[in-house]
């Protein structure tokens, strides 16, 4: 079955001196969010971006198959912390997704635990949307 | 040009069906936003947010600016855009769960440009924009864009 999920920006002026706004999303954990041209490419200042969203949809993703690729080996995790760290060339692209886990899973040894973060790393959806237009990369550790 | 590398944390308790997640920015823009694959599957309200809405959300601001840079760049900066993405994740035969769709829908008020102008214009912030060209391993890009007076 699809899933769907909308959200909705308003831009008012040009790129340089102008100003968005990511309206609150339609399921309301969050918004309106400012964004600015200068906040995206230079420091954000508190302010949210593309790419820090794309960070945190990639994060997001990779925790929640990890999570399921463990307990399908018989090891469901007490706790999973991810990040996603995207790089952004402007002119060229977005050029990285770096995801890093260090996870707490009980009866698990390291090289079980890798494998499962590499499975995640490659079968999460927003990785799959990403395949071989970045490089991607995962530092993966386990803490028990 | 500068590299500019933005994160985000997420701190993940439990096994996937019962489970649930905190999702903060690294800016501090948005912090410990609650997401569990039952929203994510479901209906997607009580508050919660997940992957596909956020990217939802890059994508939206994305094509906003990029939209906004190439109407600059073409002499005809614009008074307003609206611009709302629309993600769908669905199941596919052999592949598992994938992005499959971000559908655009772009309403702008632009003084001074003509039709064909803005036409073109569009086509040149589809391919500006850093996240449609990122998604286009799994997902077909669709935009549905007009003036407005």
């Amino acid at each position: 079955m699809a899933t769907e999920r909308s959200a909705h920006a308003t831009w008012q002026g040009d790129l340089m001196s102008g100003s968005g706004e990511i309206h609150e999303v339609p399921s309301g954990a969050f918004g309106p969010l400012q964004v600015t041209w200068a906040a995206r490419a230079e420091e954000p200042e508190d302010k949210t971006s593309p790419e820090e969203l794309i960070a945190a949809a990639h994060a997001a993703c990779f925790a929640m198959a990890l999570s399921g690729g463990l307990a399908k080996v018989g090891h469901a995790p007490e706790q999973l912390e991810t990040s996603a760290t995207i790089t952004f060339v402007p002119g060229t692209g977005i050029t990285k997704a770096a995801l890093m886990v260090v996870g707490t899973v009980p009866g698990l040894d390291e090289a079980g635990f890798k494998e499962a973060a590499e499975q995640a790393k490659d079968g999460c959806p927003v990785s799959g949307a990403l395949k071989g237009n970045v490089e991607l990369t995962l530092d993966a550790r386990l803490q028990n | 040009m500068p590299r500019i590398e933005r994160h985000a944390n997420v701190l993940w308790e439990g096994n996937l069906a019962r489970g649930t997640g905190r999702i903060s920015a690294g800016t501090g823009a948005f912090e410990a936003l609650a997401y569990s694959n039952a929203v994510r599957i479901g209906k997607g309200k009580e508050g919660k947010t997940s992957p596909e809405e956020l990217l939802a959300a890059a994508h939206a601001g994305c094509f906003a600016s990029s939209l906004a840079g190439e109407l600059t760049r073409a002499g005809a900066p614009p008074d307003r855009l609206d611009v709302t993405s629309n993600v769908v994740m669905d199941e596919v035969e052999g592949k598992g769960h994938l992005i499959v769709a971000s559908e655009l829908r772009v309403r702008a008020r632009v003084p001074g440009i003509d039709e064909d102008a803005f036409r073109r214009v569009v086509a040149e912030a589809d391919g500006g924009c850093s996240f449609s060209a990122l998604i286009k391993a799994s997902a077909k890009v669709t935009i549905d864009a007009e003036l407005e007076g």
